[in-house]
Order: structure tokens, then sequence, then C-alpha cells
């Protein structure tokens, strides 16, 4: 049992400190088979017609998946050699776009997720589309690997609105106390959930990190919270 | 007749219903579990003739739940199917001790793989 235990460790920590190859083909595995099973069943011709329009959305709405992580990935290989231009947003509209954006996912699988604000006006210095990408990802690991009950963004200001913390919070397994050290640092063996390689959450501190930001987790008895910490525009400093 | 009791145990709720439906064209009764604690409860309420079991899931992965069986005279016997994406790099010698019949890769099975791999154990 021993060796097996060691085997399951060496699969859990497959993370690498870099997203290598090997933990991308890692991640995109989980995607690629489901939409081959849909995609056999289809074949099979056992499918009724009310279940054919419901198995091909699926197959779409897990493609649409795996896409986002190789987005993800290429951008992040090309971080370095960027420059991310920073621009005051209204982070709870970006938010907003978020949610509907994954809403279909969701309703696919009978979960629902919800936007609430706890600050009325909130401008952030972000760059849009690497926020984007962080909440997305935080969105798409909440559905995955999270049970059941709703899954919630919270945008508020902190530290007498120094800062904006928007945060994912889910429902499901709490996350090992090294998880919630790691999540916002650059050692990795941050899987946060045991089928994860932690790739998500790796390419989400870089996105952090390229515009001045970090990422972190909390545990909680039921579930997590993945949360994004960004800068407050000076704009809303003025008002 | 039955063919069997199926347990299927597997966190994504998507293949979990395509294991589901292709075990019931062949006639076996099917229970489901999205994770190993919902498992767990389900051979409480009546050990399967055979598990289908995901490795990596959300909560404990499928080794303490093959501990748990091997733990208890009533379980110790009921034949594992580990169905994971991970196929290649479970080490099959070790794994055979703990009622692991065979192991089967999501990402190259054929559907009725899994039908034809529970007849086989049973």
């Amino acid at each position: 049992m021993e060796g097996l235990r060691q085997q399951t460790n060496r699969l859990e920590g497959v993370v690498p400190t870099a997203p290598s190859f090997v933990a991308a083909a890692h991640e995109l595995k989980s995607p690629l088979a489901l939409v081959r099973q849909l995609a056999l069943h289809l074949e099979s011709g056992e499918v009724s017609s009310s279940e054919l329009q419901e198995v091909a959305h699926r197959i779409t709405l897990t493609s649409e998946r795996a896409l986002r992580l190789t987005t993800d990935i290429t951008k992040s290989s090309r971080l370095e050699d960027s420059l991310f231009s920073l621009e005051p947003l209204n982070p709870i509209v970006l938010c907003q776009e978020v949610v509907d954006e994954m809403r279909p996912l969701y309703a696919a699988h009978g979960r629902t997720i919800v936007l609430t604000s706890r600050a009325r006006s909130l401008l952030a210095l972000a760059n849009r589309d690497l926020l984007r990408r962080i909440l997305l990802n935080f969105v798409d690991n909440a559905l995955h690997y999270s049970d059941e009950g709703p899954v919630t963004i919270t945008a508020s200001l902190r530290d007498g609105g120094s800062y904006i913390r928007l945060s994912v919070r889910d429902y499901g397994p709490a996350l090992p106390s090294t998880m919630r050290k790691n999540v916002g640092q650059k050692s990795v063996g941050m899987h946060s959930r045991p089928e994860s390689s932690g790739l998500g959450i790796y390419i989400a501190r870089q996105f952090a990190n390229a515009m001045q930001a970090t990422i972190g987790a909390t545990s909680h008895h039921d579930g997590a919270t993945f949360y994004v910490d960004i800068g407050t525009s000076s704009q809303l400093r003025l008002l | 007749m039955s063919a069997g009791h199926v347990l299927v145990i597997e966190d994504d709720q998507w293949f979990l219903s395509l294991v589901k439906k292709t075990l019931e064209r062949n006639e076996f009764i099917v229970a489901t579990a999205g994770n190993i604690i919902e498992g767990m409860a389900e051979i409480n309420k009546g050990v399967p003739d055979v598990i289908i079991l995901d490795f990596f899931m959300p909560g404990p992965n499928a080794l303490v739940l093959l501990h748990e069986l091997q733990s208890y005279g009533d379980t110790a016997e009921v034949p594992v199917v580990l169905c994971t994406n991970n196929a290649s790099d479970i080490p099959r010698d070790a794994i055979s001790a703990y009622g692991v019949v065979s192991i089967l890769d999501k990402t190259t099975m054929h559907p009725e793989d899994i039908a034809a791999a529970v007849r086989r154990a049973i």
C-alpha cells in the first residue's frame, strides 16, 4: 500500500514549478475524455431526440472548458514578454460578465452562480482580460471541485478602501492547510482539490502578479473561498 | 431479473450519467455516488456486487475506500473496477491486492467496456 500511496502522491503532486506540458496534459485529460465519451454516446445511436440536444450541449460546454484552459496556458507562457496595461474598471460589471458567461455551464450541471457586492461604488485598477481570466478560473474550479449549493462571487472594499477583494465561495471539501499557505506563493504543491493538478491556480497567480494583484484562499468547514485582491483606482479616492 | 447490483462512484456528473445509462441498458441495477463519503453511505445501505470507482475525487481518494473495504469481512471480497484518467500511472500489481480486478482508462475506453468489465468481475 505504501508504494501505491507514493504513486498517488506523485500523481497528486504532478503540479510543476512552471506550467509544463505534463501539467497541461494532465489538466486537459478530464474534459477531453468526457467529450470523447459524450461523442461515443451520440455515435451509438441509442440517444433519444430529446437527449440529443442535451448531449450536444454538454459537448459544447466541456470543449469550451478545455479551450479556456488552453487559452490561459498560451497567455501565461507569454506573460514575461508582454506589458499589460492597467485601467480603471468597475469590478462589479466584470464580475457580472463572468457570471453571465458561466451561467449556462452552471445551469447544465444543475448549479447556480450569484454575484453579491458589499460596496456601492468600486473602481479597481487592473487589466480587464487578466482579471476576467482569474475569476473564470476560480469559478470553473468551484463548479468542478465543490459538491453542491450556489457559488457566490463577492466584491468588497478592504482596508479602508485601499484595495478590492473579489472572492469566489464554494461549498465542497475543505482545503488542506498547505494549500492555503501556498496558493499565493511561488512554491507549488497547491493542488487545491485532489484531482486537480493546480495548474489553473498557478496560472491565476501568474496573471495576478502581472498586474500587481495577489490571490489567496480561505478554507471553511464546508468549502473554500478563492480571492484576488486588486488595487483601487486613484480616481475612486478622489471621489 | 437483474444482471447484478453495481455501485458507481464518480464525481463528474455527466460521466456518471453515461456510465449509469450503459449499465442499465445491460440490465444492471445501478446506485451512484459523487464522492467516497457518499459511496460509503451507499455501501452501508447494501453491499453491491461490483464497485466502479474513479480514482481522484474531491475529498478522500479511491485509496481510502479500498482500504476501508478491506477492513470488513462483508466488503473485502467486493470486486472493484477502477475507471480513471490516470490508468497508465496506477501500479496494477500493488492495487490488485485491494480488490481491484481491472482498470479502465477513461481516455481510451469504449462505453460498453464498463459493462464488459462488470460482467467479468461478477
